[in-house]
Order: structure tokens, then C-alpha cells, then sequence
């Protein structure tokens, strides 16, 4: 069975091959074994056990919080769906013609869920440490987000400071999904004031969770299909709501700030329906000097996992209405079970300047990757 | 099963090689075409996904689930090693007949198998 994506053309006949194509969101899996050696006592205690856990894809107790059991009916996708080293990473990325990536871990999407503060923030300090030894040290065209524990916004403004001089690192990630309270809350404000100060902008990345807080208590659904169509854009619909309502963009004006992994549909709504808010309610937010269309124009976006409509030109206009042209990026989510292959974006109607800039430029200037080209 | 004038029958694998409840991806040509065995019947269709064009038939075979009117509303599992799953987002596919079952106006081509003197034959 091969691992990477490979039909097709080869590499060098690709019409991928001459583009340059920056993946804002690839995942890497991080083995407690490996973030015990970096985790302070008594922490990587902790860890060495979770290591002789087994784990299921996205699925491993002590580090990935589930609140639900799934029967294992067989069928479905036989491909690996996790990297373990930089070589693994580069050999699937030159299989899709991606140049470089972004990386965000497997387990700790679930950070947000851990119970225990003390080692939510003791997992996120091993992860950056391992991460940037481990993987950006070893591979340049790897970059890394840096993962903050919500649980102690003081403890990952530290640890955003502790990285202050590594390049390597392309961003600061916040687990989207159980997070409680939601990112527009004061109690974030550390995190946003050291990460303007090292310039680093900022990812809200969510997964498919089902957690008893807004907006995640998908117990509900009695399926996948209808938790997953959910969980990653009610994530993102919170904490951009949330983010707006406390006023983010306007008391950061020079924070970057990303969503990934819900697609693009959700935004033309949420945009629209937060300005039909604003004529009416504007007085709750008036430091919201422009209509929150305008704050949500200038926030990026990764594509994954695009839409896939009928009539492949909807996605143009849909980008249109968020100016995506000029704030998505590919983003393939690499190796996961919903993985995006960059030809499928490429291969929509958008025009060659477009393609360009969606696959590669508009990232560029998000992660200000100064050093890839 | 478009037998063009062109086509010919092509030696893909010997019988005994090939036992029941096993498929794999033999190159005819420049094509790639998965060949099953399923219950001692051969099938065969193209080893691309008309989804994103992953490898089709790399993926596995299993059975799936089905429920509704077909089956008075009584979750069943169904179609026991005739289907196979894209291995990269799982798009099934029913092989004897090429029908995907998420997407209904899609149906694969199926390519002609005979076995023949001990020899499984693909027609191309």
C-alpha cells in the first residue's frame, strides 16, 4: 500500500510543479515517548505511561479527550493517516508539489479539552520544545504554530516569548475546538500582546469534538456525518463572534488572525449576518469603527476542506463574497482523512492570478514566510 | 464493458495467485486497473478516483452499511467484500457493477475478466 498521494502525472509533468504552493495546515504525531524528554517532572512520567497506551487515529487516552465511542465498522480510508518525522512530511508533500508547510499537531487539537491546567500548559511547553528540535530544526521548509494551552493564557504568552528568536515558527495556534471561555474573552489578552510583539500571527484551528460547552455538545447527533458537518465551523462561528464582540482586531490592530479547517462556506453567512446584527445593535459594540464585514475581509483562511459543489464555478463566486482571492490559503490538512489534494483548488475556474495568490502568495504574506520562495 | 475493435485481452495474473477475497492494481498499458476477486468471480475497474483522482483501488474492501427502504428501515450490513473505499476519502464504490454510492450519477467503466487456461485475462 503506497502512503503517499501518487497517481497521475509525475512530479515534473504536474502543472503543480512550476506554481509555488505553501500548505498553511499539514499534521504531525507527536508521540508522548518523544514530548516526555522535553516535559518537566512530573509530567513526563505522565507521558512515558500514555506511551503504552494504544491509540487509534486521533484517539489516545491521556492526551486526546473524547466524550463519545464509535462502533469500528470496517471500510473506509486504508491509508496511514499520520507522519512521524520530517523525511515522512517531505516525501508526502513532494508528492502533492506542495513547497512548504505549516505544521499543527494531531493529539493536542484536543488540548483545549484537557482537565488539568498544570498539564494542558506542561504538554503545550514539551510540544513547542520537541516541534521546534524535532521537526523545524531538521526541515526548513517545515514551519511550525506554536500551540498555546487556553487553560493558562500567561503561560503560553511565556512560552510565545520563549520563541521569540525562532524563525521556524510561523504562528501561534489556538485549539478551536472545547475551548471554554471563547477567544474573544479578556483572559487571552497575554497571548494577543506577545504575539503582536514577536510578530507572530494567530490560527484558531478547530476539530471535530464533542464537548459539554458552546458550541460543542454534539451529543446530540447520533452520527459522524452530522457532528463532523458541524464541529469545525460552529467553531470557528463562536470565536470569531466572540472575537468580534470583544473587539480583537480593533484593540490588536497589527495581529494576524486565521481560521483553518472548516472550509469557506460558513463565511459569507457569518459575515453578512453579523452586519443585518450591527445596524441594530451597534451601540453593545461600538468600538467597531467599521461594519464587522470589514474586520472579517481582512482575517485569513484556509480552504480545507473545500467545498465540493456540482457546479465547480460556485466556489469562485463564494470567494468573492469574502474576498477570498485575497484571504484563503490552500491548506491541505496532510495526512488526514480529509485532505484536500492541491489540484483539486487548482483545478477551479479562478483565473491564473487568483490560483497564484490562493496557493501560495496570500500565505506568504500571512505567515510573513520571508525565507520561502 | 466497451469493447472497442481495439481492444484485447491482456495476462494479468496466473488463477492460483489470485486467491477469493483478494484484489490488486495491475499497469495494462499506461492504465492502472484494480482486479478483485470476489467470491471466485473476477471484476475490474480503473484504479482512479473520479473524486480528487486518488488510487482507488489501493483502498480496501469490506462490506457497508445500509438502511432505509431496501432494508425496512432495519440497519444491515450489506454487499460483504464488494466494495471498495478510495483510501483517500473513502468514496465507496460497488465493484461488480462500478456504481458509486455516495454520488449516484457516477458509475464507473468495468473491464471485461475471463479466466482462460489457468491465466486471468483483462480485456483493454
Amino acid at each position: 500500500m503506497s502512503t503517499a498521494a501518487q497517481p497521475g502525472l509525475p512530479p515534473s509533468q504536474s502543472p503543480l510543479a512550476d506554481l509555488l504552493i505553501v500548505d498553511a495546515d499539514v499534521h504531525i504525531h507527536e508521540d508522548p515517548a518523544g514530548l516526555a524528554e522535553y516535559a518537566e517532572a512530573p509530567w513526563d512520567v505522565g507521558l512515558r505511561e500514555i506511551a503504552t497506551v494504544e491509540e487509534r487515529y486521533l484517539d489516545l487516552p491521556g492526551m486526546t479527550p473524547r466524550a463519545e465511542f464509535r462502533v469500528p465498522f470496517p471500510g473506509g480510508s486504508t491509508r496511514r493517516q499520520r507522519v512521524d518525522s520530517p523525511a515522512e512530511m517531505r516525501e508526502g508533500l513532494d508528492s502533492l508539489h506542495i513547497d512548504a508547510a505549516v505544521v499543527f499537531p494531531d493529539h493536542l487539537l484536543y488540548l483545549a479539552m484537557v482537565r488539568d491546567p498544570r498539564f494542558a500548559a506542561a504538554l503545550a511547553r514539551a510540544y513547542n520544545a520537541w516541534l521546534y528540535e524535532r521537526w523545524l530544526l531538521e526541515d526548513q521548509s517545515l514551519k511550525g504554530s506554536l500551540v498555546i494551552a487556553p487553560q493558562d493564557p500567561v503561560a503560553g504568552a511565556d512560552d510565545i516569548r520563549r520563541h521569540a528568536d525562532h524563525r521556524e515558527f510561523a504562528c501561534i495556534y489556538l485549539p478551536g475546538s472545547g475551548v471554554r471561555p471563547l477567544y474573544g474573552h479578556r483572559s487571552y489578552d497575554p497571548i494577543y500582546t506577545a504575539a503582536v510583539e514577536v510578530g507572530l500571527p494567530i490560527v484558531v484551528h478547530s476539530v471535530e469534538a464533542v464537548f459539554p460547552t458552546f458550541p460543542f455538545q454534539l451529543e446530540v447527533f447520533e452520527t459522524t456525518a452530522a457532528q463532523h458537518a458541524v464541529a469545525h465551523p460552529f467553531a470557528m462561528m463562536a470565536n470569531m463572534i466572540s472575537m468580534l464582540e470583544t473587539g480583537v482586531p480593533v484593540r490588536y490592530p497589527e495581529l494576524g488572525i486565521g481560521f483553518m479547517e472548516a472550509g469557506v462556506g460558513w463565511i459569507p453567512f457569518m459575515l453578512n449576518r453579523l452586519d443585518k446584527e450591527f445596524l441594530e445593535r451597534r451601540r453593545e459594540i461600538p468600538f467597531l469603527q467599521e461594519a464587522p464585514s470589514h474586520y472579517i475581509k481582512r482575517f485569513f483562511y484556509g480552504t480545507q476542506p473545500i467545498e465540493e459543489p456540482e457546479r465547480r464555478q460556485d466556489i469562485v463566486d463564494i470567494f468573492r463574497l469574502f474576498d477570498g482571492e485575497d484571504q484563503a490559503m490552500f491548506a491541505s490538512d496532510w495526512p488526514h482523512h480529509d485532505f484536500d489534494h492541491p489540484q483539486h483548488l487548482f483545478g477551479l475556474p479562478f483565473s491564473a492570478e487568483a490560483k497564484r495568490k490562493i496557493m501560495g502568495d496570500n500565505a506568504l504574506r500571512f505567515f510573513r514566510m520571508d525565507d520561502v520562495r | 464493458m466497451s469493447a472497442s475493435r481495439n481492444a484485447r485481452e491482456h495476462p494479468v495474473a496466473l488463477v492460483d495467485d489470485f486467491p477469493v477475497g483478494t484484489h490488486r492494481v495491475v499497469r495494462v498499458g499506461n492504465r492502472e486497473i484494480g482486479v478483485f476477486n470476489i467470491a471466485g468471480a473476477f471484476y475490474a475497474i480503473p484504479n482512479l478516483c473520479p473524486h480528487q483522482r486518488g488510487p482507488l483501488c489501493e483502498g480496501g474492501v469490506s462490506g457497508t452499511l445500509d438502511y432505509g427502504p431496501g432494508t425496512d428501515w432495519e440497519l444491515a450490513w450489506a454487499y460483504e467484500g464488494e466494495i471498495v473505499a478510495c483510501p483517500w476519502h473513502s468514496l465507496e464504490f460497488h465493484v461488480p457493477s462500478g456504481q458509486c454510492l455516495a454520488l449516484k450519477r457516477i458509475r464507473l467503466r468495468t473491464y471485461e475478466v475471463r479466466v482462460v487456461d489457468g491465466e486471468v485475462l483483462v480485456m483493454v
